[in-house]
């Protein structure tokens, strides 16, 4: 498990992190939402080790975290950077090695996930020959290909077309089920809704939710639409209930308390016919909203 | 020069090759190995570096080679004499080598004045000389030939000295005692003394090409790592002083490499020339230049590479890099102009002393203990630098946004 504690980092005058505390679970997709500025980044850069930490912890199962520790960890900048002019299989040998994997391991890992991403005949191509698109790819083999123990991703999503989303989505729950913890940004919140076993929502350096979606949306009452055959005016007099909107014959309520559901079922099948009774799971656009304003 | 072995500064432990983690990892201990040989490969591959290593190659030889042929040409010239002006044409003939040892004069014989004009003109002699009253005289097509004109007056000269002297009842010789003057040296001699200059030239030159050539490719290589982020990747993978450590030692063998052929390609070609006899006593001087190069290649390396990691993108380098811009031009003119006193406290200065002590053992004015006084105080700089650049190198290389001063960088919590 990946866990941090009160990260501080300032920049000049500017708290960019202000005592952030997450965990990323292992066998968790861990999805890290929140505005420009927010300071997803520079937390992530601090985790890796690549910015200096003015104040808090980082801990890698359940003790401080070492240099050791980082080198067996799989990022990804944000920015997407590889050298320009060097052949795709040599510069991610290179990469690997530097990691501490052996030169003929490495070339064997590259190409198996190149040719996952479809990209195995472009191995001897230099990046800038490369799309926007592809070379992202090739930087997520970068990050991926050393059998990392926890990956940490910056907008791995960003930039790629939904096929490539796809693949890349199925490799990081793969990763994930393999018991990595696995961490990552994005904007797309739909995305990160439909992929992630847990969220973490920043705004202005600090943490302002994370747990799973059903736990950030256990905070709010549950919500429920009843659309009757009659107008739904009534319901406003009904106990127990908080009436949020009523348009014609569609209510939006939410229960305060569950004993009065029961009678209102029946109180609306006596009106005359219940055409649709369900409940509404908030988007997490809309938690987001919430949350981060 | 730096092998890593400390620890990284971010207060972790160094992974040994011993605690290597399964799936055959190794320890960091060797990564700025592995930096060093893609520094070399990169650059070794590099189409325009190979060019321009052969060019310079090309043009050394070619300066030994023109050396060759100049010292080797003889020019002949042939010369149209009628039968009255045949005796001043042997005598010509015979002190021509004398005189000149490039010019060989041949006399040929014409009948009469209209053949010899003829002879000119058509280019078949290249002069004619003749008797015009009390002088001599020789007609050419055009414009006189220097190198001929000198012989042909020095001989009509003394023969006419030699012809007056015996009428005034003396000799040439007993005219002429007294009146010449010799040159000597009591240190080397006129040929050492070009060579020398020559070599202080080149010397000065070369560092200057590497210092300043090497130096923008490693400040480059290094910015386009901070610029596209393959540092962060690395900097999670191995400490940042290893990085640098790779890239500095990369450059160097490539630069030292490098330096070592033009040197060794330039002392084959002396051997060759004219200077042949001087090669074995300029090869001390010439091994001692690449003592010195390597130490201030090293030191100025690293600044190099600091002048890249305070830059954020390609275009500020232009201002991170203009004061060692000025500091390798600094070298270059301390190398050309010092001389005497400011040439001796220059050598011991660096980065200055790595040409100017060198050139002091090439002219013969410095000593032995001089120059490993001279290497000490490099190295010590080198090492210096080597420190500074590194804490410098470290903290400004991962800050994001905008280029960073000196200050900044030295100051910055990491």
């Amino acid at each position: 498990m990946l866990e941090t504690i009160d990260l501080t980092r300032r920049f000049g005058d500017v708290t960019a992190v202000d005592a952030v505390s997450i965990t990323v679970p292992d066998g968790l997709l861990t999805g890290f939402v929140g505005g420009n500025g927010a300071g997803k980044t520079t937390t992530m850069r601090m985790i890796t080790g690549v910015l200096g930490i003015h104040a808090g912890r980082v801990l890698w199962q359940g003790r401080d975290i070492t240099a050791a520790d980082r080198r067996r960890f799989g990022y990804m900048p944000e920015e997407r950077g590889l050298y320009p002019k060097q052949p795709v299989l040599d510069q991610l040998v290179y990469l690997a090695r530097l990691a501490g994997m052996d030169g003929r391991a490495a070339r064997a890992s590259a190409l198996e996930l190149l040719e996952r991403f479809g990209l195995a005949d472009r191995a001897k191509d230099r990046v800038e020959k490369l799309s926007l698109g592809n070379q992202q790819r090739v930087q997520v083999t970068a990050a991926l290909m050393t059998s990392p123990v926890a990956l940490v991703l910056d907008e791995p999503f960003s930039g790629l077309d939904p096929a490539a989303v796809e693949s890349m989505a199925d490799l990081l729950r793969e990763r994930a089920r393999g018991g990595v913890p696995v961490l990552f940004s994005s904007h797309q919140l739909d995305l990160v809704d439909r992929l992630c076993d847990r969220l973490v929502i920043m705004a202005r350096g600090r943490v302002v939710a994370q747990g799973t979606a059903d736990d950030l949306r256990g905070g709010s009452p549950q919500r429920f639409r009843l659309v009757l055959d009659g107008d739904a005016g009534w319901v406003r007099g009904v106990g127990g209930l908080h009436v949020v909107d009523v348009d014609g014959t569609s209510a939006l309520l939410e229960v305060l308390d569950p004993d009065v559901v029961q009678p209102l079922l029946r109180e609306a099948l006596s009106r005359g016919g219940i055409r649709e009774f369900a409940a509404v799971v908030p988007a997490l656009s809309e938690l987001y909203r919430e949350v981060a304003a | 020069m730096t092998a890593p072995t400390n620890l990284d500064r971010r207060g972790s432990t160094p992974a040994a090759p011993s605690d290597a983690a399964p799936g055959g990892r190794t320890g960091t201990g060797s990564a700025w190995l592995l930096v060093t040989r893609r520094e070399i490969m990169v650059k070794a591959t590099d189409r325009s570096f190979l060019i321009g290593t052969v060019v310079t190659l090309a043009i050394i030889a070619g300066i030994m080679v023109l050396q060759v042929v100049l010292a080797g040409r003889t020019s002949t010239y042939d010369v149209a004499v009628t039968p009255s002006a045949t005796t001043i044409a042997q005598q010509v003939r015979a002190g021509a080598a004398a005189i000149d040892e490039d010019v060989v004069v041949d006399p040929l014989a014409v009948p009469d004045d209209a053949a010899a004009r003829a002879a000119v003109l058509d280019g078949s002699a290249d002069a004619w000389l003749h008797r015009d009253g009390d002088r001599w005289v020789l007609t050419t097509k055009d414009g006189p030939n220097d190198s001929l004109k000198a012989v042909v007056q020095e001989v009509v000269r003394s023969e006419a000295l030699r012809a007056n002297a015996s009428a005034a009842g003396t000799t040439l010789e007993a005219l002429e005692r007294g009146a010449t003057l010799g040159t000597a040296f009591l240190e080397g001699d006129a040929q050492r003394a070009e060579l020398v200059d020559a070599l202080a030239f080149a010397f000065t030159f070369l560092f200057y090409m590497a210092a300043l050539m090497f130096g923008v490719t490693l400040a480059n290589s290094v910015v386009e790592e901070k610029q596209s982020r393959v540092v962060e990747i690395i900097a999670t993978a191995i400490p940042v002083r290893h990085l640098l450590a790779g890239k500095v030692l990369g450059n160097t063998v490539l630069a030292v490499a490098q330096m070592t052929l033009f040197v060794a390609v330039g002392l084959v070609g002396l051997a060759f020339t004219d200077y042949s006899s001087l090669v074995t006593s300029v090869s001390g001087p010439v091994v001692w230049f690449v003592v010195f190069f390597l130490a201030g290649f090293v030191s100025l390396a690293c600044l190099w590479a600091v002048a890249g990691s305070l830059a954020s993108r390609t275009e500020d380098l232009q201002s991170t890099t203009t004061p060692l811009t000025f500091l390798v031009m600094a070298v270059l003119f301390g190398g050309l102009l010092l001389e005497g006193q400011w040439q001796v406290i220059g050598s011991f200065v660096p980065p200055l002393s790595a040409v100017v002590m060198p050139i002091r053992l090439l002219q013969g004015d410095a000593s032995w203990p001089e120059a490993l006084l001279a290497l000490a105080i490099l190295l010590a700089a080198a090492a210096a630098t080597v420190r500074v650049g590194e804490r410098l190198y470290r903290r400004s290389l991962l800050q994001g946004g905008g280029r960073v001063t000196v200050r900044q960088a030295w100051r910055v919590e990491e």
